[in-house]
C-alpha cells in the first residue's frame, strides 16, 4: 500500500530517544502564561519537520501546536512527547485526522501525570534522597551530596527513557484500534471530554484571584472573598478565564492580553481590592 | 583573594545553579548540592556540604508543584550558605539569611518574569514561519535571563553584604511587588482559555463545568477529576458501541436500551 511514502514518515526508536534528549531543558524558558510550552515545541520540533517534510502549512500549523500551554513533571513529559508523536504520526499519515484531539489529549495527560509525578518525584524520591544522603552530608561527608543526585537521577532517566517508548506504543495501538473500529469522532469527543473536565479543575486550583476588600468597619465587616466562596469557590477564577476565552475569540492580540492583565492587576491590588 | 573576586565567584555558582533546568532539572540547584559549590569558592568544603545539608532540611517544602512558585532556595541557599562560612557563624545564621533573601529573590523574580511571555510571543512567530530556531532561542533568552538574574543576585548580595539586600528591597513599593503576583496568578487563564477554544464544542462544554465544580465544591485533585473523567468517557464509549451493533443487527430502534441484552 503507502509503502515507501508512509516509511519516511514513520517515527522511529531514533526520533524517539531524541525526544527523550530534548526533553531535558523542560523546566527551561519557564513562564507563566504558557509554563514549559517552549520547551514542549523544542523537544518535538525535529520531528514534525520529519512528519511533515514537504508540506510547509501543516509543518508551521503543528509547531504552533506544539506551543500551546503545557505543564507536568519533567521526568514524565518523555511518556507526553510519545503519546503525541503517535497521534502527529497519524495526522501527517491521514488527511481526516482530526487536530483537536492531538491537544485536548496532551491537555488530558498533564494534569493528572503532574499529580502523580509530582507526588512520586517531589514529595518521595528527593525527601527519600535527601533523607539517605543528610545523615552523610552533615558529617561533611562529599559522599553526601553525590549519593544525593544518584538516588533521585538514576530512576528519574530511566523514567524518561521508558516513558517515550511506552507512550508512543500505547498511542499507536489505540489509535490504530479506534481507527479500525470506524470510532474516530467518539474517540474525538471522548478526547475533548477528558481535556475540558482537566483544564475545569485547573482552572479552579491554578487561577487564583483573591479579592481582600471587605464590607463595613472594624468588628462587623465582612470579607467579600468569604461571600464569594459560599456561592462557588473559584468564582472570578471562572470569570477571569471567560474574559480571556472571550478575547481570544475576537482575536487580541495575547500580548495586549498580558499587558492589561498586569496593569489591571496591579490596579486592584494598589486600590485594595485584590490581594495575594 | 579580593572580596569582588570572591563575590563574582559566588555570583558564578548563582549563575550555574538554575543551569540545571536547562539539562534535565536534576537537582543539582538544591543547597545540599550548591552548598558545597560554595564552600569550594570560600575554601571550606567541609563547611559547605555541612551547612548546604541543614539548608536542604530546612527548604525541603520549598520546591515548585504545580504552578506554584515556592521562595527562591538557590539564590538563599547560596548567600546563606557564603555569608555563614565567611562570617563564621555556622548554620544558624545559614538559615536566618537564607529565608528573607529567598523572599526576596522570589519577589525580584516576579518582576522580571512579567516579560517573559513577551519573549515567549517571539518564539510564535518563529513557529508561525516554520523556524523552530527561534523556538530554541527565546527558550533560552527566557532561561539566561533567570540565570543571570540569580547570578547578579548572588554576586550584588555577597557584595554588598544581607544590609545591601534588605536595602534593594525597600527600593521596590510593597504594592508593586503584589500587585505583580496578583497579575501573574491570573496569566494561566491566558493559557487555558487559548487550549478551550481549540477544544471547545457543544458536546463538552458541560464537562468543563462538571470538572471545575468537582474541583470547586469537592476539592477533588485534579488527578481524580480526570479519573471521574475516563469513567464518563467509558460509559459514553461503551453504550454508543452497544447502540451501533443493535443497529446494524437490524432492529433500528434507537432508542433501545443497552440492558435488553439480559
Amino acid at each position: 500500500m503507502m509503502t515507501t511514502i508512509s516509511n519516511e514518515k514513520k517515527v522511529t526508536n531514533k526520533d524517539l530517544m531524541q525526544i527523550m534528549w530534548r526533553s531535558l531543558p523542560m523546566e527551561f524558558g519557564w513562564n507563566y502564561e504558557r509554563q514549559m510550552h517552549l520547551a514542549f515545541a523544542y523537544m518535538m520540533a525535529p520531528l514534525m519537520k520529519k512528519l511533515y517534510h514537504g508540506d510547509q502549512k501543516e509543518y508551521t500549523e503543528s509547531l504552533e501546536r506544539q506551543m500551546e500551554f503545557f505543564n507536568c513533571t519533567p521526568q514524565l513529559v518523555p511518556f507526553i512527547g510519545g503519546v503525541v508523536a503517535s497521534m502527529e504520526e497519524k495526522n501527517a499519515e491521514d488527511k481526516d485526522f482530526d487536530v483537536s484531539s492531538i491537544s485536548a489529549i496532551k491537555t488530558a495527560l498533564m494534569g493528572p501525570l503532574s499529580g502523580i509525578g509530582d507526588s512520586l518525584f517531589l514529595g518521595t524520591l528527593r525527601v527519600l534522597a535527601v533523607g539517605i544522603a543528610a545523615s552523610l552530608s552533615l558529617k561533611g561527608n562529599i559522599l553526601g551530596p553525590m549519593i544525593f543526585l544518584l538516588t533521585y537521577n538514576i530512576p528519574a532517566y530511566l523514567v524518561r527513557y521508558f516513558g517515550v517508548k511506552v507512550g508512543y506504543n500505547i498511542g499507536t495501538s489505540y489509535l490504530e484500534r479506534i481507527q479500525k473500529s470506524g470510532l474516530m469522532d467518539k474517540f474525538k469527543d471522548a478526547a475533548g471530554i477528558l481535556g475540558v473536565m482537566v483544564i475545569g479543575a485547573m482552572t479552579q486550583n491554578m487561577v487564583v484571584v483573591k479579592v481582600v476588600a471587605k464590607f463595613g468597619t472594624g468588628k462587623t465587616a465582612t470579607s467579600l472573598q468569604s461571600i464569594l466562596d459560599s456561592i462557588l469557590p473559584g468564582l472570578l477564577s471562572l470569570l477571569v478565564l471567560y474574559i480571556f476565552y472571550v478575547l481570544n475569540k475576537k482575536k487580541v492580540n495575547v500580548l495586549w492580553q498580558l499587558l492589561g492583565a498586569t496593569i489591571i492587576g496591579v490596579l486592584l491590588t494598589a486600590w485594595g481590592i485584590l490581594g495575594v | 583573594m579580593s572580596n569582588l573576586g570572591t563575590a563574582l565567584l559566588i555570583g558564578l555558582v548563582g549563575f550555574v545553579g538554575p543551569l540545571d533546568f536547562a539539562i534535565g532539572s536534576n537537582m543539582l540547584n538544591r543547597p545540599i548540592i550548591l552548598g558545597p559549590l560554595v564552600g569550594l569558592v570560600l575554601g571550606n568544603l567541609s563547611q559547605g556540604i555541612i551547612i548546604g545539608a541543614s539548608l536542604e532540611l530546612v527548604f525541603m517544602g520549598a520546591i515548585s508543584v504545580g504552578a506554584y512558585l515556592p521562595p527562591d532556595v538557590i539564590v538563599g541557599g547560596v548567600l546563606g550558605t557564603a555569608f555563614a562560612i565567611s562570617l563564621g557563624k555556622g548554620v544558624g545564621a545559614a538559615i536566618a539569611i537564607a529565608m528573607p533573601i529567598a523572599m526576596l529573590s522570589l519577589a525580584i523574580g516576579n518582576l522580571t518574569s512579567v516579560i517573559f511571555p513577551a519573549i515567549a510571543h517571539i518564539g510564535d512567530r518563529y513557529a508561525k514561519e516554520g523556524k523552530p530556531g527561534g523556538i530554541t532561542a527565546s527558550m533560552w533568552g527566557i532561561g539566561l535571563i533567570e540565570c543571570t538574574r540569580r547570578g547578579i543576585l548572588c554576586f550584588l548580595g555577597y557584595y554588598a553584604g544581607s544590609a545591601g539586600m534588605k536595602a534593594l528591597l525597600s527600593v521596590i513599593p510593597q504594592n508593586i511587588i503584589n500587585g505583580l503576583q496578583v497579575a501573574a496568578n491570573m496569566l494561566p487563564a491566558i493559557g487555558f482559555a487559548i487550549l478551550l477554544e481549540m477544544i471547545m464544542n457543544k458536546t463538552v462544554l458541560p464537562y468543563f463545568f462538571l470538572g471545575f465544580l468537582l474541583s470547586a465544591y469537592l476539592k477533588v485533585p485534579v488527578l481524580g477529576v480526570a479519573l471521574f473523567g475516563l469513567i464518563i468517557v467509558f460509559v459514553r464509549f461503551h453504550s454508543d458501541q452497544n447502540r451501533a451493533v443493535v443497529s446494524t443487527n437490524g432492529s433500528s430502534q434507537e432508542d433501545v436500551n443497552d440492558d435488553d441484552d439480559f
